[in-house]
């Protein structure tokens, strides 16, 4: 089949796009063999996993989550056990059979360690990347995640990178050697091995789309130099094995770039590296801390610029670990990017944050602040990017969750005068079931009743802020399922506002982007005062809702006392 | 509330009815997932409905403290507070009372506690009780009562039983006059500990209250005493009560104690055990609990049970995936207690199926067959059971029967 000798681009652009600036385009994951092919307008939103699962999303949420196209999934959770537990899974689409991911609506992006992920790590080795598992740190080669790959059969893969992960800064003796070890294990995962006849006598084919994270660190001539590698004819000893490509970039679908190490490299030469220590409680995360700023964004659109100097503009961007709104359209602006990683804005649920914002900002302030209060403005003018609902200011907060959005409820009502976009998020929009299990022939009875509002897929009454604060206060973790939709669903809506604009031409843009920045406050202040008062509710309730509940379910009679 | 008796077991006391309140109709018998705070563990109610539940239960106690009746008042009750359209039941709080709080002191004004806000001396009365319930707006209220350990002896037991009764007028009159019995239904609660001559008098006095009373429950029990007496006040307050009254069991939600109380008359009963044990990673299933903490599920790719129409099983999700994020990421949590619910409501479903198909008998012996077949069934249910006319054990002659409560756990990788 000529798809599989050359399979069709992830990515096409909208139009010939400049080596550097806003752009969109289309990804398309091309799975002929069962004729699929699934397409995302770019930039799109790429969510973030943990342990294989979308946080706090049931599967019946994550189907019913329409932002949700493209997941990123993390594999260093599964590999204590040997062999991984994925891998022993049958059918042409193990990964997404495992995890409960649709084939024809999800794309999964496999990559070994997880992006946003900021831990110190002892060093990598010459052929491997020291990963994280719940037993501890393991050793992945270059030749194991290919074979991890082979039976996974991703739809994306990214190739081993030799990121360092002990403390920054890191010499240049060691960028050196990660550029090295970066372009050995990409050239290990694009060689189909001569014997490529497996036990089975199927042939190994090498990955369709594998993408890879450009090395150098923060150093820009590093950075170049491991652009002009991949660009490099091929060793002539891995020729046959590479074949038919003339250079390992060939044999790359598109780039990767990490913004957590860099971040955190950057600050460590600034003289203010971002302490682990007042971490050590482990509910908060290296990134949290991270924060970005427009010379923090110009910084990095410089060294990203460095790798992308001589490569091919064609090729999808990968953003992942943004800290901010403020820094993805910056780096949309002045780089262009295709992918982004939303675990910033899922990060945010789990603090208690309701996300409130939307690219381009509405003109002449569309809030209708009578039915539902926009967040609130700091002494400089800027209002914050949502609601910490932990603040006691929700108490009596009857409203929808973000005044940027109506619910879908309030939408339908006001038909086509309405205002604002809808957000069609599982707490915004909630609808009754399309259907409920019935459990005996006399159940019918119970559901014909006048009384009560049962058809199927009728739009509800979104959830409330009120409500939402008292689950976060009384610990409960519904609040954060009800978050981490709306959040996610705010993000994609923030993307489609970049799509929108940068379709209206490049000036447009960055005169809203100008204008985003002038409204929207980029310190966080919001996202410190929810982490103490998360912190807070996590500690008066005890050492994690788990061990507390374990230990309770020890010592009372199980299931008579009541649950706290 | 309309109340309407649909069948009855030709052998046992076990009957379905239909239980029609201000937010829909209820089939009975039925298993009550409870929602302490106001959501069922993880879930959103549009999650709940999909499961075919349409009566949950909130705890008066908490939400009385958190978010408090005064935001309950400006949202429009619990239900809208919650998005929850169906069916609601509220406790008394009572219970909490006296089992959170070490400072509790009844008197016949009503209870004294320490605010757990700040410390100061509260009283709760029944009056008070009622009118936090009235503003919840749940359509069954529970009277307050007089809870005591059912491990208590002596006179406290019958002292607090003869104080229910005071309260349970209170309670009456108090809601009586509030105008609320039309949408809202007071339930009594028959107390008495575990002696049969105070559960009788009590019986009594309650049913003589009937006219007054929209149903009843069956309080003071699940408190660690013997499962062999346990049924033997069910069984005594079921059979007493009337006829055309909802019977509730509070506190009972294993599979076993669930059959054994529908066969002996009960039409209702709640418990926070399925929704609690899935945050441990234990799925319940026909043939007993399943600890999917155990490594040996590790790579086991089947699903909790073959044919549950559980969004969980039915979208193939996999013990081994489960055991992969049992007790450490929330949405598996979320997952086995969607699971857990339908398991409990199945059990309740295919007794109503039975009973109107007069087979009742029949489902009993084949759910102790498969649940209970290797472990050996326990005495207690067998001489419940034998009570009201079914024998487990005949025809099965090789079965095993041990004493104690019973109940089959996996807790560890070394048991």
């Amino acid at each position: 089949m000529a798809a599989a000798s050359t399979p069709s681009p992830l990515f096409v652009p909208t139009t010939p796009p400049a080596k550097f600036g806003p752009r969109t385009g289309t990804l398309t994951l091309a799975r002929p063999e069962d004729g699929i092919f699934l397409s995302s307008d770019t930039p799109a939103l790429l969510a973030a996993t943990s342990r294989g699962i979308v946080p706090h999303l049931s599967r019946d949420h994550l189907h019913l989550a329409q932002a949700i196209q493209h997941v990123q999934l993390p594999f260093e959770s599964f590999i204590d056990r040997n062999p991984p537990v994925p891998t022993l899974v049958d059918g042409s689409h193990p990964l997404h059979t495992f995890l409960g991911y649709s084939p024809d609506k999800h794309v999964i992006t496999m990559t070994l360690r997880d992006p946003s992920d900021g831990r110190k790590m002892p060093p990598n080795g010459n052929d491997f990347v020291a990963a994280h598992c719940t037993r501890g740190v393991r050793k992945v080669t270059a030749s194991t995640w290919s074979a991890y790959v082979q039976k996974c059969k991703p739809d994306i893969v990214v190739a081993l990178s030799d990121t360092p992960f002990t403390p920054p800064p890191h010499s240049q003796k060691r960028l050196t050697k990660s550029i090295e070890r970066t372009i050995a294990w990409l050239s290990s995962i694009l060689k189909i091995p001569a014997s490529s006849t497996m036990p089975d006598n199927s042939t190994s084919p090498r990955p369709r789309h594998v993408l890879l994270h450009l090395a150098g660190g923060t150093n820009l001539q590093a950075r170049a130099e491991f652009a002009d590698r991949l660009t490099d004819p091929v060793d002539y000893r891995d020729a046959a094995e590479l074949e038919p490509l003339n250079t390992l970039d060939q044999g790359v679908a598109g780039y990767v770039f990490d913004l957590l190490p860099l971040r955190a490299a950057l600050a460590a030469e600034a003289g203010n590296p971002l302490e682990e220590g007042d971490l050590a409680h482990g509910l908060l995360r290296a990134s949290d801390r991270h924060r970005s700023s427009p010379e923090s964004s110009s910084r990095l659109a410089e060294l990203l610029q460095s790798s992308l100097e001589v490569l091919p503009e064609e090729k999808p961007r990968v953003l992942n670990s943004p800290v901010s709104p403020h820094e993805v359209l910056r780096l949309v602006r002045d780089v262009g990017v295709d992918i982004v990683d939303s675990f910033w804005a899922q990060r945010a649920a789990d603090i208690g944050i309701a996300l409130d914002f939307c690219f381009p900002v509405p003109e002449d302030d569309a809030h209708d602040s009578t039915t539902c209060a926009p967040p609130r403005k700091r002494k400089d003018g800027k209002s914050d990017l949502g609601h910490n609902l932990f603040d006691s200011a929700y108490v009596h907060d009857h409203s929808r969750l973000a005044s940027a959005f109506l619910d879908g409820q309030s939408a339908a009502s006001l038909g086509a005068s309405a205002a604002h976009a809808v957000c069609e998020c599982g707490a915004c929009s909630p609808r009754t079931p399309a259907s409920r299990i019935l459990y005996s022939a006399v159940d019918t009875q119970a559901w014909r009743d006048r009384s009560c509002a049962t058809t199927p897929s009728t739009l509800q009454p979104p959830s409330t802020r009120a409500y939402v604060h008292h689950l976060l206060h009384t610990h409960e973790m519904s609040a954060h399922a009800l978050l981490a939709m709306h959040n996610i669903s705010v993000f994609s809506a923030f993307l489609a506002g970049i799509r929108d604009a940068v379709a209206r031409g490049t000036e447009h843009f960055a005169r809203e982007v100008e204008r985003f920045e002038k409204v929207y406050d980029e310190g966080m202040v919001l996202w410190s005062e929810a982490e103490v008062m998360w912190i807070e509710v996590e500690r008066a309730r005890g050492k994690g809702r788990l061990a507390r509940e374990k230990e309770k379910q020890k010592e009372s009679t199980v299931g008579t006392a009541v649950d706290l | 509330m309309q109340f309407e008796v649909v069948a009855k077991c030709h052998t046992t006391r076990a009957r379905v009815s239909k239980m029609r309140l201000a937010h829909g109709t209820t089939m009975l018998p039925t298993f009550m997932p409870v929602a302490t705070q106001a959501a069922i563990k993880g879930l959103t109610p549009q999650q709940v409905e999909a499961l075919g539940i349409n009566l949950i239960l909130n705890n008066t106690y908490h939400l009385n403290l958190r978010p408090g009746i005064q935001v309950l008042k400006e949202a429009g009750g619990a239900h809208k507070f919650q998005g929850w359209s169906h069916n609601l039941l509220t406790d008394s709080g009572g219970f909490q009372l006296v089992s959170l709080s070490k400072f509790t002191k009844i008197t016949e004004e009503g209870a004294l506690f320490a605010s757990p806000f700040d410390g100061k001396p509260t009283m709760l009365t029944p009056e008070e009780s009622i009118s936090i319930q009235h503003a919840i707006g749940a359509d069954i209220i529970m009277q307050l009562d007089d809870v005591v350990s059912s491990l208590t002896v002596g006179p406290r037991v019958e002292e607090a039983m003869w104080r229910t009764i005071r309260w349970l007028d209170r309670c009456i009159e108090f809601h009586q006059k509030s105008g609320r019995d039309d949408v809202q239904n007071l339930f009594a609660i028959v107390q008495g500990g575990l002696n049969p001559d105070l559960r009788d008098k009590c019986l009594d006095e309650m049913i003589a209250r009937r006219d007054r009373v929209a149903g009843y429950a069956i309080g003071g029990l699940s408190g660690g005493e013997e499962k062999d007496v346990f049924w033997r006040v069910i069984k005594q307050c079921a059979d007493k009560l009337p006829e055309d009254r909802p019977r509730y069991s509070m506190g009972i939600g294993f599979a076993e104690d669930l059959l054994v109380c529908v066969a002996l008359g009960v039409d209702m009963a709640d418990c926070v055990f399925p929704t609690r044990t899935a945050r441990f990673g234990v799925a319940l299933t026909p043939t007993g609990p399943l600890n999917l903490r155990l490594s040996k599920h590790a790579i086991d790719f089947r699903p909790i049970e073959e044919g549950c129409p559980c969004p969980t099983c039915a979208n193939g999700v996999s013990r081994a995936i489960l055991h992969h994020n049992a007790t450490l990421e929330t949405a598996t949590a979320h997952a086995i207690t969607q699971h857990n619910l339908v398991f409990q409501a199945r059990i309740m479903g295919g007794a109503r199926d039975a009973i109107i198909n007069g087979t009742f008998p029949d489902y009993l012996k084949s759910f102790f067959a498969k649940y209970f077949g290797d472990a050996g069934y326990p005495a207690w249910c067998v001489n419940a059971l034998r009570s009201v006319g079914v024998d487990l054990l005949e025809d099965r002659p090789d079965v095993k029967v041990i004493s104690g409560d019973g109940a089959k756990w996996e807790y560890s990788d070394t048991a």
